[in-house]
């Protein structure tokens, strides 16, 4: 062999023991592949759809369950200190129960498109929880990346021990669709297996007929159409109160926010995006009497005549009350896989 | 010591050899390669929504129905099923049962198949769902169909029919809400206007004039009925005046 032809040689060597010192570099020790988990929920709700490339499985499950808890998930800008639980108590639906201001419960999530009081964010719950990370807690992976154990957390979940933003908003998505709430006193009616009053059973007529005209904006089973609705709290719009129409700039979105879901209603108090009404009996007078017009007032709101109040009767207002109580999910917020792990 | 030369040789005798055997594999499958079937024709549905021959806007208060009124239209939702496209001797030639549910988000394409190219006379449609799958649970639970559901208490089934808006009564723009549902009300739409399905791939393009729901047979007036749902009269009319609503062709 010529020296060229040598030099060559020692050139290849060289550049395929370059290669292979790489690859071991990069290859992490096999780590066996996640546990699928089987997301269970009644036969009457709609279908789930998971993506693809975030299956559900037993270690991401426990790895968002431990993120929605720790508050190591903000270590920056103004909820430094603070994760999803600061805010979202199991015992009240995962809320919080805050004169004066009002969070959207984590009930069902599973199931929304729309997120945020005004829609804010649409899509995916891998969407939501990637602005929930970049944009409202500002997540410091590093900080996550130097603890003890996240890394191996990761790697077992998602077979990388290299956290990223888009891993962090994954392994929360698995956790927020597993907290399903389909236990409550109303699903058992559904299911027969449970019996209701008559003044429940009354007041359910007056949810799922136009007396009361609930359903539309809060039908069965999820108890919400994901949708932004006017609902007449207000005739004027402060910069607070514009709602979707923040999002989309059309004035008929004008003090529309989203729908919320009714399930566990009677542990989310306050009510309304602004957390105005401290009661249910005072969320039904809202829709019974003091419903305000505007030219964005949701077409819903307007009754046979053009009224735009439900004028019931004393009674009937403490049957709906009562039917919005049987909503309530017991299992749901005493369930310990949903509490902290820590 | 040893001459670069014949190792030279070796590696352009191993090219120019590649190049050959490349070329003539080219040619060789060229020469063979059998009359390739032209695929199915494909062809989808289209579903438009129109007022009067322009494209429905959302939230424009520009609209003008029969009776005078100017509206506007913030939501839009139902389902059409058992298309039926009729052969120019005036039996069904086609039939496409749906149901397909279409939101507001404007034209909706959905894939069909493929449909029998020919002439037609003219075509036929439910607005709504047939009385086998109005029942609740009748049909898949999706989000789309959950958010239609027509209560037990008041029937049971699906809405067929939600057409929202506001409308402008002199001295306000109150809200209306066109909803219909119950087998009673499943509007039956003829759409008498002969079109050709060409061979190869097309669209069935169904065309809504949602004004043709305040037309005729009944001048509905907004003013007197915002408010449909519950009330066998006003889901009556809506149901008589959506028969003539549609209009078809087909676009290769």
């Amino acid at each position: 062999m010529t020296r060229w032809g040598q030099l060559l040689l020692l050139v290849a060597l060289l550049g395929a023991s370059a290669c292979r010192y790489k690859n071991e570099e990069e290859l992490e020790a096999p780590v066996a592949p996640a546990t699928p988990f089987t997301l269970s929920y009644p036969y009457y709700f709609p279908v789930l759809d998971v993506p693809a490339d975030n299956p559900l499985t037993v270690e991401g499950i426990a790895l968002g369950r431990r993120l929605y808890y720790d508050s190591l998930l903000s270590t920056n800008g103004p909820h430094a200190g603070r994760s999803c639980s600061s805010c979202h108590f199991q015992s009240n639906s995962f809320t919080v129960p805050d004169p004066g201001r009002s969070v959207l419960p984590h009930v069902n999530l599973a199931w929304s498109r729309n997120f945020l009081w005004t829609g804010k964010v649409s899509g995916t719950l891998e969407d939501i929880m990637r602005f929930e990370v970049e944009e409202f807690f500002e997540v410091d992976v590093s900080v996550l990346q130097a603890h003890p154990e996240y890394p191996d957390l990761f790697r077992r979940a998602y077979g990388r021990s290299e956290i990223t933003p888009e891993l962090v908003a994954k392994a929360l998505a698995q956790w927020f669709r597993r907290m399903v709430s389909a236990k409550s006193r109303f699903d058992g009616y559904l299911m027969h297996t449970e019996e209701l009053s008559d003044d429940e059973l009354d007041g359910m007529m007056v949810y799922l007929t136009e007396a009361g005209d609930c359903f539309h904006c809060h039908g069965l089973p999820m108890m919400t159409d994901n949708g932004f609705h006017n609902i007449g709290l207000d005739s004027v719009f402060t910069l607070a109160d514009q709602g979707h129409f923040e999002v989309t700039g059309d004035p008929a979105d004008l003090g529309a926010f989203k729908a919320p879901t009714l399930r566990n209603i009677a542990l989310t108090a306050p009510y309304m995006h602004d957390g105005r009404f401290a009661t249910l009996e005072e969320v039904v007078e809202h829709y019974s009497s003091g419903v305000k017009r505007s030219a964005s007032l949701d077409p819903l709101m307007t009754k046979p005549g053009q009224v735009t109040t439900l004028q019931l009767s004393a009674a009937r207002k403490a049957h709906l009350v009562a039917f919005l109580n049987t909503f309530t999910d017991t299992d749901f917020i005493g369930d310990t896989a949903l509490a902290s792990p820590f | 010591m040893h001459s670069p030369i014949p190792f030279s040789w070796s590696v352009r005798w191993v090219i120019i050899a590649m190049v050959v055997l490349n070329v003539a594999s080219c040619k060789k499958e060229s020469d063979d390669d059998p009359v390739v079937p032209q695929p199915p024709a494909v062809h989808g549905l289209v579903i438009e929504h129109h007022v009067d021959g322009a494209a429905a806007v959302l939230d424009a208060m520009n609209y003008i129905t029969e009776s005078g009124t100017t509206y506007s239209i913030s939501r839009l939702n139902y389902y059409i099923s058992g298309i039926v496209l009729q052969g120019m001797n005036g039996t069904a030639n086609d039939t496409i049962k749906g149901p397909y549910y279409i939101g507001d988000q404007g034209t909706t394409r959905f894939t069909l198949g493929t449909l029998q190219a020919g002439e037609y006379s003219g075509a036929g449609l439910f607005l709504g769902l047939p009385p086998d799958l109005n029942v609740t649970g009748g049909l898949p639970n999706t989000m789309e169909n959950v958010n239609m559901a027509w209560p037990d208490p008041m029937g049971g089934g699906y809405h067929f029919l939600k057409l929202e808006g506001h409308f402008d009564s002199g001295i306000s723009t109150p809200g209306f809400a066109m909803h219909v549902g119950n087998s009673a009300y499943l509007a039956q739409v003829v759409i008498a206007q002969p079109f050709t399905i060409t061979s190869g791939s097309g669209d069935l393009v169904l065309r809504f004039n949602l004004n043709e729901i305040f037309r005729t047979p009944h001048t509905y007036d907004l003013a007197n009925g915002n408010y449909s749902m519950g009330s066998a009269t006003l889901m009556g009319q809506l149901r008589d005046n959506a028969a003539d609503a549609f209009s078809i062709e087909y676009r290769p």
